[in-house]
């Protein structure tokens, strides 16, 4: 059974830099780049890896979304040097400062505009705000099922069976399509390095540019003025380490002491 | 002017980085000290297109540019000189030999799996007297019916112990040196071809480094690249080509040298500071710095020649000469930095500073480089 993906990718900022490095904005409450790149959020890549794999397996296609600033169109490459077919770039001033609510609504609206699809698939958290609600919010928008936290998908009887991590194993979960997943990294969805002549063929693909008039969003339901949530504060975590020596005379009664301690820290 | 890489570029460059930072830097040290062949990283770089980088998808590689292979060899250098050393004999001293004067038969049969890296091949050209003076070479070679026969010794022969084939020059006639020259394919088995020492070396400990021995040696007379005599003019033109992947490989070390300066220097405390904020770690840095752009920029100017097709054996001598001098002053100002930690094994200045050494000897001297630069000069 061929099946049409939907993959939603987002770029942020190397989240691999040292801790030393990460700045804060004190104005916009936003990391500052300086110099460090931009990537693809690690979850989104394994939902590709998952779309890939699953094309490979059953045929169909792979559609990647993302909605972000023109920057944006190089994490969409990657993802065509990874095997996605197509990408499509939502950048439009009016929704820049969107919230998780309305960045779902504009990816839902896009997901439409593409056509007919068989699953959605996104990161489970986000890379950069560790956010996890974009995805129930756009399955919402969507009218479809929803289910998160998934790692491996196959295709079986005409439905789908998702493999939901859970905190003691998995759940196997059949559902019908279209739904929507959000992906967990496993050892099966590594993504792929791109081959250098996958990368020479996407740079020749051309990704189209949506607007909001494109998608004909409501002005409502977008932007700053719909955000329902604002970010108060943003600081680091101010890390303190201490260091304490354990008493005893005797290695035995250092390692009981050093244990009764962890104990009472509740270490262990 | 652009000093800009294009988009493909600069995506092919971030692939390399995080290969390189995941799959080739954390066995840059087990490689170096043991000396071990990095097979299963040379498969990985195969697959990936890393082993035929400007070869044509027709003939097994990833048909991409010069400037590209230049890209690569950087950013596998700068994790790991050792399988640089392997991706280069590979790509440029036989790939692209074999790509530009060999037969079609030769491509199918030799470049398609090279360049897709299921085969590993060597270049043999240097004899133990005749290293810098290439056309003095003493290894002969005489046609009977449809074998040439070869005899004589080849030293120094990277990659030649896992190689399943070499491209080896050989006289006609010693006499007349240059114009004597022929380039053959000699597979690995051939009868009277044998690896006679392997030898050990001070760096680029992962990549083999061999005497061969050619004992009536005989090779079917289509193993011949190109005609009888132009030999020397094949083995030159690769030199040319892989001195602009010698530049990349000697900007990598010098970059890979810059980068554990800026981490070892931010983090070493002395005198209650890291020493990051002395002026006298900071002046080595940034003379790291500059010197490591400097050659980068000359490397990629040389490979951006070859792309146009334009002649650039004075620019790909003058990006070698410089990259490999960098690299060699930016090992040694790091191993300073480092202080007594850059002189002990556990930190990697020290193979940053056994690898870059090479570099200023291996493809043409430093010495050779500057005769070529000034003959194209006076000429």
């Amino acid at each position: 059974m061929p099946l049409n993906i939907i993959v939603c990718i987002k770029q942020v900022i190397d989240p691999e830099i040292p801790a030393s490095q990460f700045k804060i904005d004190p104005g916009t409450k936003r990391q500052v780049q300086g110099s460090h790149s931009l990537v693809i959020s690690a979850y989104d890549q394994n939902a590709l890896e998952v779309a890939i794999q699953l094309k490979e397996k059953q045929g169909g296609k792979v559609t990647a979304i993302s909605v972000g600033a023109a920057t944006a169109a190089t994490a969409l490459k990657s993802a065509l040097s990874m095997g996605a077919d197509e990408a499509i770039l939502v950048d439009d001033p009016a929704i820049a400062a969107s919230d998780q609510q309305g960045i779902a609504y504009v990816l839902a609206k896009a997901t439409q505009k593409v056509g007919t699809f068989d699953l959605v698939l996104t990161g489970c958290v986000s890379g950069d705000w560790g956010d996890r609600a974009v995805p129930a919010f756009m399955a919402e928008e969507l009218g479809i099922g929803c289910v998160s936290f998934v790692s491996r998908i196959e295709a079986k009887d005409g439905q789908v069976v998702l493999r939901r991590v859970v905190e003691d194993g998995y759940e196997l979960i059949e559902a019908k399509t279209p739904v929507l997943a959000s992906v967990i990294s496993d050892d099966t969805n590594t993504p792929r390095y791109p081959k250098l002549k996958d990368i020479m063929a996407a740079g020749k693909k051309t990704i189209p540019t949506w607007k909001a008039a494109d998608l004909v969003l409501d002005p409502d339901r977008v932007g700053s003025g719909a955000a329902r949530v604002a970010i108060t504060d943003v600081y680091l975590p101010l890390k303190e380490s201490k260091c304490e020596m354990i008493k005893g005379d005797t290695p035995q009664e250092q390692a009981a002491n050093l244990a009764a301690r962890l104990r009472e820290l509740k270490l262990i | 002017m652009r000093f800009e890489l294009t988009q493909e570029q600069q995506l092919f460059r971030e692939m390399v980085r995080e290969f390189a930072a995941k799959e080739v830097a954390p066995r840059a040290k087990q490689v170096d000290e043991e000396g071990v062949f990095p097979h299963e990283t040379i498969k990985k770089m195969g697959e990936l297109g890393l082993m035929g980088v400007a070869i044509p998808p027709a003939y097994g590689g990833a048909g991409a540019d010069t400037v590209c292979y230049a890209i690569a060899m950087e950013e596998i250098a700068r994790a790991c000189a050792s399988t640089s050393t392997v991706m280069t004999v590979n790509n440029s001293l036989v790939g692209d030999l074999l790509y530009r004067f060999g037969s079609e038969a030769q491509k199918l049969r030799y470049l398609v799996p090279l360049a897709g890296g299921r085969t590993v091949a060597c270049y043999a050209l240097s004899e133990p007297g005749a290293g810098s003076d290439a056309a003095g070479q003493q290894t002969t070679v005489r046609k009977d019916g449809n074998v040439f026969v070869l005899n004589g010794t080849k030293n120094f022969i990277t990659n030649a112990l896992e190689a399943d084939f070499a491209v080896v020059f050989a006289t006609v006639d010693r006499g007349i040196r240059a114009k004597g020259v022929c380039a053959l394919i000699v597979e690995k088995g051939t009868p009277g071809f044998t690896i006679t020492k392997v030898e050990k070396k001070l760096g680029i400990r992962g990549s083999s480094c061999c005497q061969l021995l050619f004992e009536e040696c005989r090779v079917p007379a289509e193993n011949l690249v190109g005609e009888v005599g132009q030999g020397f003019k094949i083995a030159m033109a690769t030199l040319d080509s892989g001195r602009i992947g010698v530049a990349a490989q000697a900007v990598g070390i010098a970059q890979g040298a810059l980068d554990i300066s800026l981490g070892y220097s931010m983090q070493r405390v002395a005198f209650e500071k890291p020493i990051a904020s002395f002026q006298a770690i900071q002046w080595m840095i940034a003379d790291i710095a500059t010197r490591t752009e400097a050659a980068r920029l000359m490397t990629y100017r040389a490979a951006w020649l070859k792309d146009r097709g334009g002649r650039y054996t004075r620019e790909a001598s003058m990006a070698k000469l410089l990259a490999s001098e960098t690299a060699n002053f930016a090992a040694t100002k790091a191993l300073q930095i480092h202080g007594g930690y850059g002189y002990i094994y556990d930190f990697p200045a020290q193979r940053l500073f056994r690898d870059a050494r090479i570099t200023e000897i291996y493809e043409g001297t430093s010495e050779i480089q500057r005769v070529v630069i000034a003959q194209h000069l006076l000429s």
